[in-house]
């Protein structure tokens, strides 16, 4: 088996998610489809409402009640010789790595030595056998997950620095036993050794070891911002989710967080999903960026490609709004008009009525999300090349 | 007030701060129609009102509805307290059924006693609907008093702060902190209660007690908002700005309060009617439920034998109790946004 | 031990130094309220505590002189407050003396101080059990009609609760001992205790209680010293496991204390106790006969249990009634601040830390939601003492309550006034107790 230098992590695919409220089904998140790779930095930015947060609440499958889903898949990988994951798709859709090779299909059994996999293959649906040793990577698809199944990738496989990190610790709670509580659910580790983790954890992100037995009160607000980090490293999870991890600060702290946390995910090789209104943000940490609007993916690339010479008329326009820092909601100077009702959202590109490119297709077909560069999808009529 | 120069337009902005109430309260009463339960409370305290205003044309509705001629004939020559006028039969306190020998009382339901007699001989639907009145009455002044001197309070000990405050809160304290009922329970026995008299008591125990916190703390969010600064750099006094600023600010909250306390008042008057430590009161409803318990019937009767005695009022005082409440949480989702569906 | 103390010396103690100076306040005020209203009374104060036919002229001088009512009105300010803390409190109309040894003061009456101090413990048993029951019910179901919204429950659980938050105490109370007591007959219609079982007692322990002193206070505060010693060792455990590695380590701990103390507890009523303390010995053959081990006990002694069971059932309804209408309130306050708290941040938190459903539930969105509720119900607490007035009355429970209202409706005023004032009293205890467990809910109050 050739090692792999770079492996996915987790593939979305097609995600489409609703709310339904009493004006009518807000239609958040649409056909969204994107991969991450090992140790990889991806960036989702977009407008406030956009659907960025929906995104990751959909891939936690933390949604609110109202919230449907309506389809797609998210594949989050394993290592194949890991037992728990294995165990936990049998009987879901999964996609296996093998040899450079991806198989896709049903899981039906697994044992110590192979597995047992209900693929499409040439047309038709047979069963195949392959030797675990072989797998590099088993993907299991997350949608498929019941609550219970999906609770150990909670924070274990998949963490999330949330929103608003100020109210994401519990007040009646010292600051290092909601650390310790994420990880006594996914481990059977003793407390001495927990608060020695716990210590560690501070001390990568920059934090005072006395601290963890303080309660959030205590803390100012970059404090907690750090607490919140380590507390979503504690579990040593694949994927890491900061979803606009700085707005509330301060410009300068900030700006130290973030390029803290880049460290942080270069020196642990983390893969990480940034989510940001803020361009700027994202051009300062991603590798990967995505750019969304009106709960769609309209492109899709590495950062650099991107940020030299953009697919889109909206990303174009998103960075014009590049020089802001500042995290505040930036009246997108390029643009009239205001982001889209996603109750009724317009036909065809939803972003045309207020692209200065738009011609009449536009508004009739929604365009496909293709590659026009290399490694540069986006779904726009009329590219800018 | 000083002699100020009369404008013309003073009408006019009379009258667009009356379009503007109007406008508000058109707009909270759309809010308000959206509770049910506000609605609910509305409903039934509608019903009490009307019914507690029917009680005068009680007497004379059965007279023609209920009696027959041969009956009404009959009550005015029985040897024994034959009646001249029908207001006697319906009386709350003395009133008896002269066709119904007083051994037989109590009577159940009948058709010239739609909730029957209790065993005095007094028609229980009279007693109701006579003691409606009263209980209405007293809530209402009793809240109003209570309303008043914390509107007005908690103005006072917000805009002023210091020493004034401190008092009002450690006075607050005392009223919040101690049994009130407890508390009327001794003082009914040392002097006489009469109707009024409970309503002021009542209305000052509660007026003094939470009602100035809460408003307190209102007027304080009140008083940091720039018309406030803008009001006093204009050169308005103290009073002007507490009257005419705070404490209109103030009002919403204070008649959601308003309707917490009539429950309070009515309850209150209720068990010390039922405690016999209101002489000054002759009919109420505590009085009914106690002279069904004093006379054994609620204790002393298997299955409902006698129910009549003893449910129409204890339902009445939960019911209205619960529709003023029901009204102050209704009252509560148009005054508190926070609470306002999303 | 050493953060224990810090947290004890930074801002907790500090916090209960100022609540107490506060409460200390309060309760003056209080009673110089009461005062007022005494002397706003029309005629002579002294005839409010010496207008009984009952007492001798000695003994009113005796009472004048103890209470200081002859002298100016300041000089009678500093007397009334001078004698609530030492306890000299009147003597009371209409209560004769019970004891072998009458009061020098109040010779053939009975002092006020002595009924309080009878009757204080078992107020504080019903209003204690009260408030934990309905507490914990409130809250619990709040926390799981929030957690599991429908419009059903929803309906269902709005409509009973506000019928049994605003329903008519005194009403409500006769519907339940109609309906449990008269009708089916499952509890008895009133009272502390059944007399007969307790005629034929002669002394408890080494303590004579056939004449004079009531055997029924020394079972009753038996019971009461296991209560408090219970609740006090459980919560010491509770605190002290927290700080063991493993969770297994905390339950056994926790799971062992109860299991210890239910078992010592059962030595004790059970009669298995060392000494003598635990036996009851009875006068003459008695209906207790059935309870009667010969193995252990000599004939013509009982175990402690069965007088104790005879305190239980009478309870039960009593604390039925308060539990009803008091926990609707609690249930409809804790479903509406749930309903709050789970839109928080850290409950999103929680749930992507792939805690367990009910430990987001209880541990994070319920724990949270508990402290507007405990602010209400310490705001409750004169609420609820007064609702324990008219249940002890309905259900003639002799405690402070039903002394307070006899007393005021037979005019015996220096028991009503004494009763009125302790009663205060109580639920200011009530309410710094209350102010002091929040103050350990919520820690941001500490450091204020």
């Amino acid at each position: 088996m050739a090692p792999l230098t770079t492996y996915p992590v987790l593939q979305v695919e097609n995600l489409t998610m609703h709310y339904t409220t009493r004006k009518g089904a807000v239609k958040a998140v649409e056909d969204v489809s994107f991969s991450l790779d090992k140790g990889e930095a991806l960036g989702l930015v977009g407008e406030s409402g956009c659907g960025k947060t929906s995104v990751a609440l959909t891939l936690l499958r933390l949604l609110p009640e109202n919230a449907q889903f309506l389809g797609g898949h998210v594949y989050f990988f394993r290592d194949g010789s890991d037992e728990a994951h294995a165990r936990r798709a049998v009987g879901k859709p999964v996609k296996i790595l093998l040899d450079g090779q991806e198989h896709q299909g049903r899981l039906v059994e697994v044992d110590r030595s192979q597995l047992v996999l209900d693929a499409r293959l040439n047309g038709r649906t047979q069963q195949i056998k392959l030797g675990r040793d072989d797998i590099a990577r088993l993907g299991v698809d997350l949608t498929a997950l019941s609550d219970e199944e999906m609770r150990p990738i909670r924070w274990k496989g998949i963490s999330m620095i949330f929103q608003a990190a100020m109210n994401s610790l519990n007040p009646v709670y010292k600051v290092g036993d909601q650390i310790i509580e994420a990880m006594q659910t996914h481990m059977p580790i003793p407390i001495p050794e927990a608060r020695e983790r716990v210590a560690q954890l501070f001390q990568l992100v920059g934090l005072d070891r006395q601290l963890m037995d303080r309660y959030p009160h205590e803390y100012s607000g970059g404090m907690k911002q750090r607490a919140v980090i380590a507390m979503a490293l504690a579990c040593d999870p694949d994927i890491i989710i900061a979803d606009e991890p700085t707005t509330a600060l301060d410009v300068i702290v900030q700006d130290k967080i973030l390029r803290e946390m880049r460290q942080i995910q270069k020196k642990l090789n983390m893969s990480m999903i940034y989510i940001s209104h803020d361009i700027a943000v994202i051009a300062e940490v991603a590798d990967k960026v995505g750019v969304m609007y009106a709960g769609g993916l309209v492109e899709f690339g590495p950062s650099e490609a991107i940020f030299k010479s953009p697919i889109h008329p909206y990303t174009k326009a998103l960075m014009s709004a590049f020089p802001s820092i500042k995290g505040e909601k930036v009246k997108l100077a390029a643009l009239p008009g205001e982001p889209p009702d996603l109750i009724k959202p317009p036909s065809g590109c939803r972003f045309h009525p207020r692209c200065p490119y738009a011609t009449e297709i536009c508004e009739r077909e929604v365009p496909k999300f293709i590659e026009h560069k290399p490694k540069q999808y986006a779904a726009c009529w009329n590219p800018l090349m | 007030m000083q002699a100020a120069p009369t404008f013309k337009p003073a009408e006019a902005i009379w009258r667009v701060r009356l379009q503007l109430f109007w406008r508000g309260l058109k707009g909270s009463w759309a809010m308000f129609t959206e509770s049910k339960i506000g609605l609910t409370g509305l409903g039934i305290i509608i019903f009490f009102a009307l019914f507690g205003a029917l009680w005068p044309a009680y007497p004379w509705l059965m007279e023609r509805l209920a009696w027959t001629p041969e009956e009404l004939e009959a009550a005015r020559n029985v040897p024994y307290g034959a009646i001249s006028s029908i207001y006697q039969v319906y009386d709350p306190v003395t009133g008896y059924d002269p066709l119904i020998p007083g051994i037989e009382n109590p009577t159940p339901p009948s058709r010239r006693h739609p909730l029957g007699t209790n065993q005095f001989g007094r028609d229980i639907l009279a007693q109701l609907m006579a003691s409606t009145g009263s209980e209405f009455m007293l809530g209402v002044l009793a809240a109003l008093i209570t309303v008043f001197i914390g509107t007005f309070i908690g103005a006072i000990t917000a805009y002023y702060g210091g020493f004034v405050d401190t008092f009002f809160m450690r006075v607050a304290d005392v009223f919040i902190l101690f049994p009130l009922v407890s508390f009327l329970i001794v003082l009914g026995s040392m002097i006489e209660l009469t109707l009024i008299k409970l309503a002021f008591v009542l209305g000052i125990l509660y007026g003094f007690g939470q009602i100035t916190v809460i408003l307190k703390s209102q007027a304080l969010a009140v008083k940091v908002k720039p018309y406030i600064e803008a009001a006093k750099v204009a050169g308005g006094g103290h009073f002007h700005v507490i009257f005419r600023h705070i404490i209109p600010n103030l009002l919403p909250l204070s008649f959601l309060y308003m309707m917490f306390n009539v429950t309070g008042a009515i309850f209150s008057e209720a068990a010390l009617s039922f405690f016999g430590l209101l002489p000054g009161i002759k009919v109420s409803w505590g009085i009914m439920i106690d002279s069904a318990h004093s006379g054994g019937y609620i204790l002393g009767g298997r299955s409902f034998q006698n129910w009549w005695l003893w449910m129409p009022p204890g339902i009445a005082i939960t019911l209205l109790c619960s529709a003023f409440y029901l009204v102050g949480r209704g009252l509560d989702e148009v005054v508190n946004p926070r609470l306002r569906k999303r | 031990m050493k953060r224990i103390w810090q947290t004890l010396t930074s801002g907790m103690s500090k916090f209960i130094i100022v609540r107490l100076l506060q409460i200390i306040l309060v309760l003056y005020l209080y009673m110089t309220l009461v005062f007022i209203i005494l002397e706003a009374q029309p005629g002579d104060i002294t005839d409010i505590y010496t207008a009984n036919p009952k007492i001798t002229p000695e003994a009113k001088e005796a009472i004048v002189k103890q209470l200081g009512l002859n002298k100016p009105i300041y000089e009678r300010y500093l007397n009334y407050l001078r004698n609530f803390v030492t306890g000299h409190l009147g003597c009371s109309f209409k209560w004769g003396n019970i004891r072998d040894v009458p009061d020098p003061v109040c010779r053939e009456q009975r002092p006020t101080w002595d009924l309080i101090r009878e009757r204080l413990p078992r107020t504080i048993v019903l209003f204690l059990t009260y408030t934990i029951v309905s507490f914990y019910i409130g809250f619990f179901l709040g926390k799981l009609i929030a957690w599991r919204r429908g419009a059903i429950i929803e309906y269902f659980s709005t409509v009973v609760g506000v019928v049994l938050f605003t329903v008519f105490t005194p009403w409500f109370a006769l519907l339940l001992v109609w309906l449990f007591a008269v009708n089916l007959g499952v509890v008895p219609i009133g009272g502390f205790i059944n007399p007969d079982s307790w005629t034929n007692i002669r002394q408890i322990g080494s303590v004579d209680c056939s004449i004079g002193i009531s055997c029924s206070n020394i079972v009753f505060n038996h019971m009461l010293l296991w209560l408090g010693g219970l609740t006090l060792f459980w919560g010491i455990v509770y605190l002290w496991s927290r700080r063991f590695p493993y969770p297994w380590q905390r339950n056994t701990a926790r799971w062992g204390a109860v299991a210890l103390g239910l078992v010592l507890a059962g030595l004790f009523f059970g009669g298995g106790w060392l000494g003598e303390i635990d036996r009851v010995v009875l006068a003459r053959d008695t209906k207790f006969e059935f309870f009667v081990w010969h193995f252990e006990f000599p004939a013509g002694t009982i175990p402690l249990f069965p007088l104790a069971l005879d305190f239980v059932q009478h309870m039960v309804l009593p604390i039925l009634t308060l539990t009803l209408i008091s926990f609707a309130g609690t249930m409809l306050l804790m479903r509406n601040t749930m309903l709050e708290t789970m839109r928080e941040d850290y409950v999103m938190a929680a749930k992507a830390k792939g805690l367990p459903d009910h430990v987001v539930r209880d541990k994070h969105a319920a724990r949270n939601a508990l402290l507007p509720v405990v602010t209400s119900l310490i705001f409750a607490i004169a609420f609820s003492v007064d609702g324990g007035v008219f249940t002890e009355t309905i259900f003639s429970w002799p405690g402070m309550g039903q002394l307070l209202l006899l007393s005021a409706l037979e005019q015996d005023y220096p028991v009503a006034i004494g009763s009125l004032v302790f009663t205060g009293i109580f639920a200011l205890v009530a309410h710094v107790i209350a102010d002091i467990l929040y103050a350990f809910l919520d820690p941001r109050i500490r450091y204020d």
